[in-house]
Order: C-alpha cells, then sequence, then structure tokens
C-alpha cells in the first residue's frame, strides 16, 4: 500500500437502502459541471455524456419481480485501470486520492474509457452547443469541455480545493461535511454520503464499517472509493 | 512595489495584450486590481435565497449566482420542508430562466388560432387591448362574462387574482389543476370533519403502506417525503421502516417498497376494507383510538360482513394468505401508516375508496400520533374544482365568456373529454401568461408573457409542512432577461387602466408592496424593531419559518361519518373491445407536462425505462409477447375516445390487464425541446360517471394496444437486455 501523504482520502458512501431511484443526482451533476445536452440521436449512439447513471435492475417475473436502483459514478479507484493507459498523463491520481483528468492534457485516445470497467468515463465525440441564453448556466469554475475530450466525474473538485483553501486560511482541516459533491448535496433521501475516509470519525467512515458494505466489481482489484451499501431487509421476493 | 503587485500587473498587461487582439463584443474583463462593482466579486458566487414553485411542494432554494447569472439551485437547508434537498425538477427551473425560446415581449395574433402567427407589440399597446377589452364587458355591463383561469394558487398570488376577478365583478375565477389534491381534502372532511391536507410522518413509522400514493414522485410533497423515507429505512440504530406498496404498476416509489400487491384496478378500497375486517375479527385494533373515534368494533365489523378474505382475494386479484399477512404485520406493528394516493383517488370508486384507507389508520391507532398521520397546517383549498371546470366549459360553450385569461397550460393539462378545447375556441378573446408559446398560449389572442421564476417576487406556501407557519419567498436573483412582466404586475396595472372601483381595489404600487404587507401581518414585529429589517432577514433566509408549536385539532372519525363503501369499479369501454386497463401518471421528470421544454429533464433517463427524450406505452412482457409486441415497438393503443401511436416499454412491474402511459410529453408548442415531442395520453381519457355526476376519474378508462411496425425509434440510456434480469453485480 502507497504511503498516505495527504489528510484526506476522498470517499463515498451509496446506501442503496435509501436511494430511491429519483434522479435528482443526475441532473445535479449535470448543473454543477457543465455537462452537456445530449440528443436522442446521440443518446441512441450510447453517447450520452451523463458523468452520473442510475442503473435499473429487474430482479426475477410478474408478480415477484422486483426493480432496483444503482448510482454509478467514477469509483475512483486507489488502483485504477484508467490511469496507466494514458499516454500523455492527462488521467493521474491525485494525492488526495481522486481519481483526476486533466482536460487540456487529453488527445483523446479514449485508451483510458475502454480500459474503465465501470463504464463512468464519457468522450466529447460531438462540439456541445448551449443555445443562447442557455449559455449562461455555464459554471465559470469548470471548463467546457471541446470535441475530442474525454470528461468524468471529479467529485466535484472545485468545491474540494474552495473547501480547502478555506480552511487552510484558517489553518485547520476541511470538516466533516464541509464540502460535498453536487450529488450528494441534493439527495433527497440522503443515500449520497461524502467525507474523508482517512478521518475514522467522519460520517463516511463510520458508514463503510457497515456489514451492509460491498464494493462495485471487487475482484477486479480496484480498490474503488466509492462504497456501496447493501438494501433491502426483510423481502418477499 | 511589491513582488506579489508587480507579478499581477504583469499577468494583467499580457493578459490584456492578449485578450485585445481576439475579444468579442460580448466580453468584459473584470479588473480584479481596482475594486470590483457590487455584487460582483470575480470568482466568488453569491447564493440568494428564494422558493421553487415548479410544483406545488414548495421546496426552499439557494440559487448560485456569479457575474450577475443564475448558475445552479439547490436546495435551502434552512427550510423546513426540504431541508437542503431538491429534486431533479427543482434544479432545472434554471433552464425556464434561460430558455432559448422565451416569450421576450407582448405577442398579438395575426394568423388564425393555433397557426403560431404573432406580432410583437409593446406593453403599452397589450395592456390597453386587454383593458379595452375589458372596459367593454363593464358598458355592455356583462362582466359576468370575463373568467380568470388559473392553477391552484395560493397565499398572495391567489389573493389578487381572487380579488381582481371580484372587483370587476365575475364570479369566474377557475382554479383546476389535473393532480390537485381536492379529492384528499374532500375525503377528510367526509371522514374527519375536517379539509386540510394530512402531514403523514413517514421517518418514525415502522410499517408504512401505500395505496397508489407515490410519495418520492409527485405526492403532495416529494422531496420532504422523499427525505422522511430515507430516515425511515437507515435513520434509526434498531428499527428499519417496513414499505409495503398497492397498486397495479409499480412505480418509481413502488420500486422501493419491500412488498408490492399488484392489485386490480378499482380494487384498492375493497382491499382495505378486507384487511380493517380482518383486523376487527381478530381483535388486532387498537380500541383507544376506536373509543377515541366513536367507533364500534362489532357495529363496524358487521358494517364490512361482504368483505370477507376470500372474497376480497377474488376482486382484488391477490392471494388471501398475502392479505392476511399484510393485514397482521399493519395492525401489529406500531406505529404503523396507510396512505392514499391519486392512483386510488382517479379510480370512479376513488372517494371512497380513499376513505376506506383513512379508516385502517382509525384502526390502527394512527391518528396523531409520531409515526403516524397528523392534520398538516391550515392551508385551504378546493374541494372539488373539478365540477368548477365542468360548470366553466359549460359556460363557455354557451358563449357567455366574452374574455379568458389563462395563467398555466390548461389546454396541454385538461383531458379534452371535457369538452375545454371546444369550448375555449368559442371564447372571443383569450390572453395567455405564459412564458413559452405553449399549447394554451399558440390559441391565444393575446399574450403577456411572465417572468421565469427567478426572476419573480412572491410567497410560496408549501401545502405540506409539520407544523407553524412556513412561507417560502421568491425574490428575482438575476435581473429580467427580456422585456416580460409577472403576472399579479400585469393584473394591478391592468385595474389601474381600467380606473374607477378595479384601480381602487389594488391601493398598492406593486405586487412587492402587497406581498411586503402580507408579510408584515404574518410577522408582527415587535415595537421598535424597523420592518424593512425584518424583511431583509426573511429574504436572506428564505422565508418565515415558525415550526414550533400551534398543534390544531387532531384527526378524529366523525360521527356523522358513514362507514366506507367503495362501489363496484367502472370503466370507460367494455372489456371484449378494450381488454386493457390504462393508467396515466405524471412522469418523473416533467410532473403534469410543465417540465418539458427543459432539455436537462428530457435527457434526464426516466428512472424506471431510461427512456429518454421521448414518451412510452409500459406492457407486461407477456402481454406484449402474446400480441406479438417487442421492445420498442411502435403500437397503437386505442380508447373509446382515440387512438394513439407511440413505442412500446416491456415493463415487468405491471399487471398483465394493464398498460401504462406517462404524463407530459405531447405538446404542440412550449419550444424546440418539447414541441412535438412524444404523444398527450390524456386524450385517450374517457370520463367516468357514477350517477352523481363527471368524476376526475383518470385511471377509469379501458383501451386496446396493437403493434405497428418496429420503428418505435425509442432511446434508452440503459441497455434494455443488458439490465433486463441484470446479475452484473450483487445487489
Amino acid at each position: 500500500m502507497e504511503k498516505q501523504t495527504s489528510p484526506y482520502r476522498w470517499g463515498m458512501v451509496v446506501d442503496l437502502d435509501r436511494c430511491t431511484g429519483c434522479g435528482a443526482c443526475v441532473v445535479a451533476c449535470q448543473a454543477e459541471n457543465n455537462v452537456a445536452i445530449c440528443g436522442k440521436k446521440e443518446i441512441a449512439e450510447g453517447r450520452n455524456m451523463h458523468w452520473l447513471r442510475i442503473e435499473r435492475f429487474w430482479v426475477g417475473e410478474y408478480p415477484n419481480v422486483r426493480a432496483r436502483f444503482l448510482p454509478v459514478l467514477c469509483q475512483h479507484c486507489r488502483d485504477a485501470p484508467c490511469e496507466p493507459v494514458c499516454p500523455v498523463y492527462a488521467s493521474y491520481h491525485n494525492p488526495d486520492g481522486l481519481n483526476g483528468q486533466v482536460y487540456n492534457r487529453c488527445v483523446g485516445t479514449r485508451y483510458c474509457g475502454n480500459n474503465c470497467p465501470y463504464a463512468v468515463r464519457v468522450f466529447n465525440f460531438y462540439s456541445h452547443q448551449w443555445p443562447k441564453p442557455l449559455d449562461n448556466q455555464l459554471s465559470p469554475d469548470i471548463t467546457v469541455r471541446p470535441r475530442g475530450v474525454m470528461e468524468k466525474c471529479t467529485f466535484c473538485v472545485q468545491r474540494i480545493r474552495r473547501a480547502k483553501e478555506d480552511a487552510s486560511g484558517e489553518g485547520r482541516l476541511v470538516r466533516d461535511g464541509e464540502v460535498q459533491p453536487a450529488c450528494a448535496q441534493t439527495c433527497p433521501a440522503e443515500a449520497l454520503v461524502f467525507g474523508n475516509l482517512a478521518d475514522p470519525r467522519s460520517r463516511v467512515a463510520r458508514l463503510v464499517r457497515s456489514p451492509r458494505r460491498f464494493r462495485l466489481l471487487e475482484h477486479l482489484g480496484t480498490h474503488p472509493s466509492v462504497y456501496y451499501l447493501k438494501g433491502g431487509g426483510r423481502e418477499h421476493v | 512595489m511589491k513582488r506579489r503587485t508587480f507579478l499581477q500587473l504583469g499577468g494583467m498587461t499580457a493578459a490584456g495584450a492578449w485578450l485585445s487582439g481576439c475579444r468579442s463584443a460580448n466580453e468584459r474583463l473584470i479588473p480584479y486590481l481596482v475594486s470590483p462593482d457590487e455584487g460582483v466579486t470575480p470568482g466568488r458566487a453569491e447564493y440568494y435565497a428564494s422558493a421553487c414553485r415548479f410544483c406545488p411542494a414548495g421546496c426552499g432554494i439557494l440559487v448560485r449566482v456569479s457575474e450577475g447569472r443564475a448558475k445552479k439551485i439547490e436546495g435551502n437547508p434552512a427550510h423546513p420542508v426540504n431541508r437542503g434537498k431538491l429534486c431533479a425538477r427543482g434544479q432545472a427551473i434554471l433552464q425556464e430562466l434561460y430558455h432559448p425560446d422565451r416569450v421576450p415581449q407582448p405577442l398579438k395574433r395575426t394568423g388564425p388560432r393555433g397557426s403560431g402567427k404573432f406580432t410583437p407589440i409593446s406593453w403599452g399597446e397589450g395592456l390597453s387591448l386587454l383593458a379595452g377589452r375589458l372596459s367593454a364587458l363593464q358598458r355592455e355591463r356583462s362582466t359576468e362574462r370575463l373568467a380568470l383561469m388559473t392553477t391552484q394558487l395560493r397565499g398572495t398570488l391567489a389573493e389578487l387574482a381572487d380579488r381582481f376577478v371580484a372587483a370587476f365583478g365575475s364570479p369566474h375565477h377557475i382554479r383546476f389543476d389535473l393532480l390537485a389534491p381536492d379529492w384528499l381534502r374532500a375525503a377528510n372532511r367526509r371522514s374527519f370533519g375536517q379539509a386540510s391536507l394530512p402531514w403523514y410522518d413517514i421517518a418514525e413509522t415502522r410499517y408504512l403502506l401505500s395505496f397508489g400514493a407515490d410519495f418520492l414522485e409527485y405526492h403532495l410533497s416529494p422531496v420532504h417525503y422523499g427525505f422522511a423515507f430515507g430516515r425511515m429505512r437507515q435513520g434509526r440504530d434498531t428499527v428499519r421502516g417496513h414499505f409495503t406498496y398497492v397498486g397495479g404498476r409499480m412505480s418509481l416509489t413502488a420500486a422501493s417498497a419491500d412488498r408490492w400487491m399488484p392489485v386490480r384496478p378499482g380494487s384498492e378500497g375493497a382491499l382495505a376494507l378486507g384487511m380493517a375486517r380482518l383486523i376487527l375479527t381478530e381483535s388486532l385494533y387498537d380500541a383507544a383510538s376506536m373509543a377515541a373515534s366513536g367507533l364500534w368494533p362489532e357495529r363496524l365489523a358487521a358494517g364490512l360482513e361482504a368483505y370477507d378474505l376470500p372474497q376480497v382475494a377474488q376482486l382484488t386479484g391477490l392471494p388471501q394468505q398475502v392479505i392476511a399477512e399484510v393485514a397482521r404485520e399493519f395492525a401489529t406493528t406500531p406505529p404503523s401508516l396507510a396512505m392514499a394516493g391519486e392512483m386510488v383517488a382517479f379510480q370512479d370508486n376513488g372517494p371512497e375508496a380513499v376513505r376506506a384507507v383513512q379508516l385502517l389508520n382509525v384502526l390502527a391507532g394512527n391518528l396523531n400520533r409520531p409515526g403516524g398521520v397528523f392534520p398538516g397546517g391550515s392551508v385551504a383549498g378546493p374541494e372539488n374544482s373539478f365540477a368548477d371546470l365542468l360548470a366553466f366549459v359549460e359556460r363557455m360553450r354557451g358563449d357567455r365568456i366574452g374574455v379568458a385569461l389563462i395563467h398555466g397550460d390548461p389546454l396541454h393539462t385538461i383531458p379534452p373529454v371535457t369538452g375545454f378545447p371546444e369550448a375555449l375556441a368559442r371564447v372571443p378573446f383569450v390572453v395567455s401568461f405564459s412564458p413559452l408559446l405553449d399549447d394554451t398560449a399558440l390559441q391565444a389572442d393575446l399574450i403577456l408573457p411572465d417572468h421565469a421564476a427567478l426572476e419573480s417576487w412572491g410567497d410560496v406556501i408549501p401545502p405540506v409542512a409539520p407544523r407553524g407557519t412556513v412561507i417560502g419567498l421568491m425574490q428575482p436573483v438575476v435581473t429580467p432577461l427580456h422585456d416580460t412582466r409577472q403576472f399579479p404586475e400585469v393584473l394591478m396595472a391592468t385595474a389601474r387602466e381600467l380606473g374607477g372601483g378595479m384601480a381602487a381595489a389594488f391601493p398598492q404600487q406593486s405586487y412587492l408592496e402587497m406581498l411586503k404587507e402580507a408579510m408584515k401581518k404574518e410577522v408582527h414585529p415587535a415595537g421598535g424593531i424597523d420592518f424593512e429589517t425584518v424583511w431583509v432577514d426573511l429574504l436572506r433566509q428564505g422565508g418565515l419559518f415558525k415550526t414550533e408549536g400551534k398543534g390544531g385539532k387532531g384527526y378524529r372519525w366523525t360521527a356523522e361519518a358513514p362507514v366506507p363503501a367503495p362501489a363496484e369499479p367502472r370503466f370507460a369501454g367494455d372489456d371484449k373491445r378494450f381488454p386493457l386497463h390504462l393508467q396515466i401518471y405524471p412522469s418523473t421528470a416533467f410532473y403534469d407536462g410543465r417540465g418539458a421544454p427543459l432539455p436537462w429533464l428530457q435527457q434526464l433517463p426516466d428512472p424506471m425505462t431510461t427512456v429518454v427524450w421521448d414518451s412510452w406505452v409500459e406492457i407486461n412482457p407477456a402481454t406484449a409477447a402474446g400480441l406479438g409486441i417487442g421492445f420498442g415497438d411502435l403500437v397503437e393503443v386505442t380508447s373509446p375516445r382515440g387512438s394513439l401511436h407511440l413505442p412500446a416499454v416491456l415493463y415487468p412491474g405491471i399487471r398483465p390487464d394493464m398498460v401504462a402511459i406517462p404524463m407530459g410529453q405531447g405538446h404542440r408548442g412550449m419550444g424546440r425541446y418539447a414541441e412535438g415531442r412524444g404523444v398527450n395520453p390524456l386524450a385517450l381519457l374517457a370520463l367516468a360517471d357514477n350517477g352523481t355526476g363527471p368524476l376526475p376519474a383518470w385511471n377509469a378508462t379501458r383501451v386496446r394496444v396493437a403493434r405497428i411496425s418496429k420503428e418505435g425509434n425509442l432511446v434508452t440510456a440503459g441497455n434494455p437486455e443488458g439490465s433486463y434480469r441484470g446479475e452484473l453485480i450483487e445487489i
């Protein structure tokens, strides 16, 4: 295991027992991160630009059928398969445990997207437009990615940066709950919890110790920073 | 000169030299060495508190504004309804503000109605056109020929609209919303003697039993109840609340349930009474609650004799032991909670079925106790606005309406079977206040465009709040983009133009002044404190939130309330020619259709089907196989009223004798993102009549489905093959 050089190791817990699949996080992410508006044709080609998607699984058959929701975002793996394949180091690991993407390094080989087992990296196959005055909604904190660039969930790194700056201005560490990505902030059922896994007293670290914990495709050895808590209780299906 | 200043100056010079070469006209460099404009800090955003009025729930929002432009909407953590959380729709109203197809100034119709040919006019001209029509009515002494049609407004806006119509001398202010909880107010009045809407304590309940109440999507206050749902599941150390859902279609809400009971449509009331009878006969009821409500268990059981278990099992199509198990669990897991929702109320026996569910709460002792149901706030509202609507349609048909002022889009949200579209076509002068050219605006003679919500003042009173007084305040967060005016301001300006008694009815100079007066009455600032200070504080926190105390009169079954008796359900269309039940439900993204122009919501995959940018019909895979229909095929859905073409989605969570279509699409206008997209299923609905008059029974129509081709042009974000029975991840 590598040496921890930062006091932070950002991670997220997704409680599937709370998640209702409502989609508030998807729109929050799109609004926060200048994610492009994709038309029907683009989505039909499998080129939807959403950084966060909600997978829906049907289990069983009528009448003993269940629908399950699984919010999938970048898992910010500690051993990320997307990182070593980038020829220009656009995909990198930062000391806080974030799996970063440097847009102005990216040359669009799409190797990282190919190598991601969670299919959470999205590529700008097209030049996206915001018809005026819709462009006013674009956030000044985040670049608008041009055609030919790979993009992905950043855990709202712009918010983390700001919180860290504010904290270091006051000579302290970022407090638990002080910073959260747009998806976790808006989640009505509080299914998404974000925080510092390196702080054993943080809410996210306490939730991670739950016996309901699992990670997606754990057998691949990617060591994701996103933990899921298994849903369900006394079930009849 | 310090090193730092030198570098800053150097940087500025270099950037300036570079920028002057390729500067576009609309760019403005904000100098960071001189002090910036008021309210503009480069790189630092401001947050303005406001309130969301997209759906009636009335959540509090914070709008992030950077350099004079609204950037993002978040929940207001101080607001007791949504506590910093927000749904997809609430976040997307940003795109209402910046929608590229907004009506930028008043328009006058030039072509025939519906042609979309308008010519831009000034506000002066628009207001005098309207005032001219109105003063003509005054001269003819037929002021009752004016009608104002709005959604169910609350607070100062409702007061102002009422006052406008009353001062003019017309009795017609029609407040109809397809999804408004009139049915719940009416049922509460009949059962409990008070029409207040309930507040369900979902967070503290241990057994939640929902009869068609989709509280995670649109029922009353989805964010409030979504938050409570999360706490019900995992908010307590040792208790995980159990959730059972009753309804023929597995809605998004039902998908979160532990048990889904796919009951036969229209038999929900019978199921509730069957459970009630079992609870009574097995003596599982709460004796204290029964006594407090003046109900005699033996007498009640005798009244429910018809609902014995085998009979109910046959009516509902559910196994006997499942019904018995749920009834026992419900009665023996206090505090439990039963809710009735739109999917029950919109059956033709809905009013009584809703009361049958309320009876369950009485039996289990869930009235006025933590984890149960309370009367929520004192917001009064219409109990049968549908009757008002039908009376209004009759008037229009008889050419007894001369001027119709319409706020909202009734042509899209009122089922055509009511005769509304044809009747409206007979009205000589129709004024729309829509900010987009929606279905109603396209048929209007004059369009006086309203501000977007983020440009408006207003008070938003949520229908559901724990207790106390909650008034959210809307404030403009950006300067208006276009030459639009807020709807109440237009009414006031028209009144001033008319002069006389009309002008006297509105002594205030502006709607803002009226709003401030109303708030002043609410807060009673203590002596010595200036109201302006209080007002600024209210705006800063997003409204007035007094959540302490003021426990109203609790619910109690009234002595006069009869035992609920849901009749045998009836449906439009015979079961031979129309073998399938049709269920219409509000789309998760668009609500009743008002979200359709917003591209974020169009792009948001529907949670259950992952369909984007379209309408669809959900069919059970077994039924579809029998009809030769595959995923994404184009099908024709025919009801006694008409037929629609739309793609099919194979949906394992629906009864085989049922199909379902979401509301919200099928707009004739409403801008580039909504226009001509999908279908409006309301066109299929027939009117139910149980002998006492027409009922808003929107789920009591039968249809047949036939395959047309495989060119459904359906696009899903998730792969229907991959996720269907997907065992990729063990969850």
